[in-house]
């Protein structure tokens, strides 16, 4: 299931919340353990049981984990190390099986691996990392064992970020496992947050994603240089106000149950350099690659290239986790070039120029990023790159550019003053009054037009001509 | 934030989910969308298969999509945004001034049109008669002007002229026949079909570009039939605020004219206009009953030519014109006679049936995208 579909908000959401407040609190929990596997399972009910199995391994292993922590830790760490090393192949089974076996087939002697057409679980990604985070919390002492399945379970299939995140690191929200205050103020900027990032998902994101989906169709010949820049950049606004979106939509309804998430994106697109952007950019996973990955690797006390290598290694993996291709694995040493020319050298210079160049700068390197990100072959890449630095056979700009850009200059409009804090400055600065009036009339808003995007993304009509 | 603040706040959004929640229940579920031209999904019975493999689940989220109260109101509701976004367009039909829908025209996939157009030229080398062969533009071509500025439409003349080139028959243009009335109700403003006037003056370029006489347009009695048509692009649009086509008759089915439908082997007595459609939806299909393989009309003039019609729906209201010039006409469509050509070929039912002129005649659209048109190469 996923939040911005009329079945969640007027349906599940609905039922979800009544029984929520409903029940006293020893049956909360359980009431969102249920409902999390109803969410869960509603594309796909057999995943429940992967997800179940794969709840139980962690559970168990943080019971044992926690055991021997203090008096056995070479045991414990056995423990960790065939733990993470589960988590991993079933990650790495269900997400990366069919592109390892169709890669190693191109070698003849390897000829007879066969890709299985798996379907990729949704949020594997996601609640596999949440578990990882457990049980290394559990051995570093940063976090306490949960004894109760029921709240282990919760946690890790919480519903607001099971599929999308952001990843909840175990000691970030165990206390709240066992303990939530419920305020009206909590509630409400839950819902404050959740029209927020429903609108970004359905109003913006989508609206541009169209027109990105338009030109990434596009044959070479067809793709002229100002249409591939407004196309890419499209997309740069669909993903971020996509994701940001989910985080949002993800936080806010946490919120409603009473659960405190962090802040997942911070104005990335603001940022002055590309270290900036990933400390902005999906905060939850670089966290998690710093202390999971990057600070085990030794981090920067090794010395410079031990550093430059463990930077190497960190961005190939975060590229790679974000899908079964390798063009995200390139994506991501793109970045590990940038991150590393800065640390080497350019961020002492970005400090000292006008604040323009690194703005300018960014953007540049984070939107022609995408590119690598969101087309699936090198090939694809080459001739979109070619257009965006006008070696394309496409021209200069045509007719349709002009008229996208008419079309969407509205929406281009808007949603680049939404990737700046400026409305939240201004709503900041509005007395009490008219924020709360404001408030309310901008959830109205925001939920009737939302709403009509919805349904209207159900419209199918029947054209007896087609047939 | 103050606290009466906040729970207005959380009663505006509680209200709202499930009011919806409360109204779905209560309402009762609509059987047939007039604006989608569908039956709305109904609510799915769980049985165990079906929740387990997921059926149930896809199901019962589009029965609650299609039966969201006032589903109507909020997908116009969102046209509407669009259009005050700045869009010209909404699901890829232009609104066009207040009131007229148009799709653009985008050029076929040349393989298949060649595909087409060699079949075209086969026909007219194995048929020992005149093959005639005429492409209808659609209202994109002839009111290109209308259109939003710089809007994508390609040029209807340039694959018109490339078919010409290359079919070996004897073209008729009725790119100029209709471009010489553009400023006439000869398109529908919600439907891709060309009006009763449209028709008329195709079948008159048609009947000039065989040497025959058409009567002119004062001699009929035309005859409005509905004026609450609600057409194809308009179901498409989601623009659901426009004004109405009406559809006209301007030849009635003569006495002595027989109409025989033939949806299977078997010949069914059918109407040139069939007059249960006009409390339909798909109003269009009066004319001949809609879409069928063949249909075949017998008239009172005897000594006059017959004729074969390779054609889709955009022929259906020309038919009726033809009373006047021809002993009989058959009019097939492709689309659905294919699977008696598996055994037969044109030319087969050509001297079979006596026919004296083949006429092949199709609206662009459909001739450059249909997959049946090598059949009648074969």
């Amino acid at each position: 299931m996923v939040f911005s579909s009329i079945i969640f908000m007027f349906i599940y959401l609905p039922i979800v919340l009544a029984v929520y407040y409903f029940v006293p609190w020893k049956w909360r929990n359980p009431w969102l353990f249920f409902v999390n596997m109803i969410f869960y399972g509603w594309g796909e009910p057999v995943y429940i049981l992967l997800m179940l199995i794969s709840i139980m391994i962690n559970y168990i292993s943080g019971i044992f984990v926690g055991k021997y922590r203090d008096d056995n830790k070479p045991r414990a760490k056995r423990i960790l190390v065939i733990n993470i090393i589960i988590n991993l192949s079933l990650l790495m089974f269900y997400k990366y099986f069919d592109l390892f076996a169709s890669t190693l087939s191109i070698i003849p002697a390897l000829d007879f691996i066969k890709p299985l057409g798996i379907t990729l679980p949704i949020g594997i990604s996601f609640y596999t990392f949440q578990n990882m985070s457990y049980t290394i919390d559990v051995y570093r002492h940063d976090g306490d064992v949960q004894k109760s399945f029921i709240r282990f379970g919760t946690y890790i299939a919480l519903f607001p970020q099971l599929i999308a995140g952001p990843i909840v690191r175990y000691k970030d929200i165990a206390s709240q496992l066992d303990f939530r205050s419920k305020s009206p103020d909590q509630f409400a900027s839950g819902v404050r947050r959740f029209t927020v990032g429903l609108a970004k998902k359905v109003l913006i994101a989508n609206n541009v994603g169209v027109l990105w989906d338009n030109y990434a169709a596009l044959s070479a010949t067809e793709l002229s240089f100002a249409g591939s820049w407004m196309g890419i950049i499209a997309f740069s606004l669909q993903i971020y106000f996509d994701f940001s979106g989910y985080s949002d939509m993800a936080i806010g309804l946490g919120r409603m149950i009473g659960f405190e998430f962090l802040e997942n994106f911070n104005y990335p697109y603001i940022s002055k350099s590309v270290t900036e952007f990933w400390r902005r950019w999906h905060i939850s996973l670089g966290t998690w690659f710093r202390d999971y990955v990057y600070i085990p690797l030794g981090g920067n006390r090794k010395g410079k290239y031990r550093q430059l290598l463990n930077i190497t290694i960190v961005w190939a993996l975060t590229g790679f986790w974000h899908g079964a291709n390798w063009t995200f694995m390139l994506w991501g040493l793109y970045y590990a070039v940038f991150l590393i020319i800065e640390k080497l050298w350019l961020l002492e210079r970005l400090d000292k120029a006008p604040n323009f160049v690194g703005h300018i700068y960014t953007l540049f390197v984070a939107v022609s990023g995408w590119v690598i990100f969101q087309l699936n072959s090198l090939s694809q890449c080459a001739v979109y790159y070619k257009a965006m630095f006008g070696l394309g056979s496409g021209g200069l700009y045509r007719p349709e550019d002009i008229y996208n850009l008419a079309s969407f200059a509205l929406v281009f409009l808007i949603s680049i003053i939404a990737c700046t804090p400026l409305s939240k400055n201004l709503y900041n600065r509005l007395p009490e009054k008219a924020k709360s009036f404001s408030s309310a009339a901008l959830i109205i808003i925001g939920l009737v037009i939302s709403t009509a995007y919805l349904v209207d993304a159900t419209y199918n009509p029947f054209l007896y001509f087609r047939f | 934030m103050k606290k009466v603040s906040s729970w207005f706040q959380i009663c505006i959004f509680l209200a709202f989910i499930f009011l919806f929640f409360v109204l779905h229940l209560a309402l009762p579920d609509v059987g047939f969308s007039e604006q989608e031209n569908r039956e709305l999904t109904q609510a799915p019975k769980l049985t165990v298969d079906s929740s387990f493999s997921g059926q149930f689940t896809s199901k019962f989220e589009s029965y609650c999509s299609d039966q969201f109260p006032f589903r109507d109101s909020w997908t116009t509701l969102k046209a509407r945004s669009e259009l005050s976004l700045g869009k010209k367009e909404n699901k890829g039909v232009y609104l066009c001034g207040d009131d007229i829908l148009v799709e653009g025209y985008s050029k076929p996939d040349f393989k298949q049109l060649d595909t087409n157009i060699t079949a075209v030229r086969n026909l007219a080398e194995k048929a020992n008669i005149p093959v005639y062969f005429a492409l209808v533009p659609s209202f994109a071509e002839i009111r290109s002007d209308l259109l939003p500025k710089n809007a994508p439409n390609d040029s209807q003349k340039e694959i018109i002229d490339y078919s010409y080139e290359g079919s070996g028959t004897i073209n008729i243009d009725l790119l100029s026949a209709m471009s010489a009335h553009s400023d006439e109700y000869i398109y529908y403003r919600t439907d891709h079909h060309w009006t009763s006037l449209g028709a008329y003056y195709g079948y008159a370029a048609i009947m000039e570009a065989m040497g025959k006489t058409a009567p002119t347009l004062s001699n009929y009695n035309r005859e409005m039939i509905t004026d609450e048509f609600y057409g194809s692009v308009y179901s498409k649009s989601g623009i659901s605020w426009v004004g109405s086509d009406s559809i006209e008759f301007f030849v009635p089915q003569r006495e002595g004219t027989k109409v025989l439908n033939y949806p299977s082997d078997e010949a069914v007595p059918a109407l040139m206009y069939n007059m249960d459609f006009l409390n339909k939806k798909d109003k269009y299909s009066m004319f001949m009953g809609g879409n069928t393989p063949l249909i075949t009309v017998n008239t009172e003039n005897t000594d006059a030519p017959s004729i074969l019609v390779l054609r889709d729906s955009y022929f259906d209201s020309l038919i009726p014109f033809l009373q006047d010039n021809y002993s009989e006409v058959h009019a097939m469509d492709l689309r659905y006679y294919k699977t008696k050509l598996m055994y037969s070929t044109l030319i087969d039912y050509i001297e079979e049936h006596n026919i004296d002129e083949v006429l092949v005649c199709y609206s662009l659209y459909n001739f450059g995208t249909d997959n049946n048109v090598f059949l009648m190469g074969q």
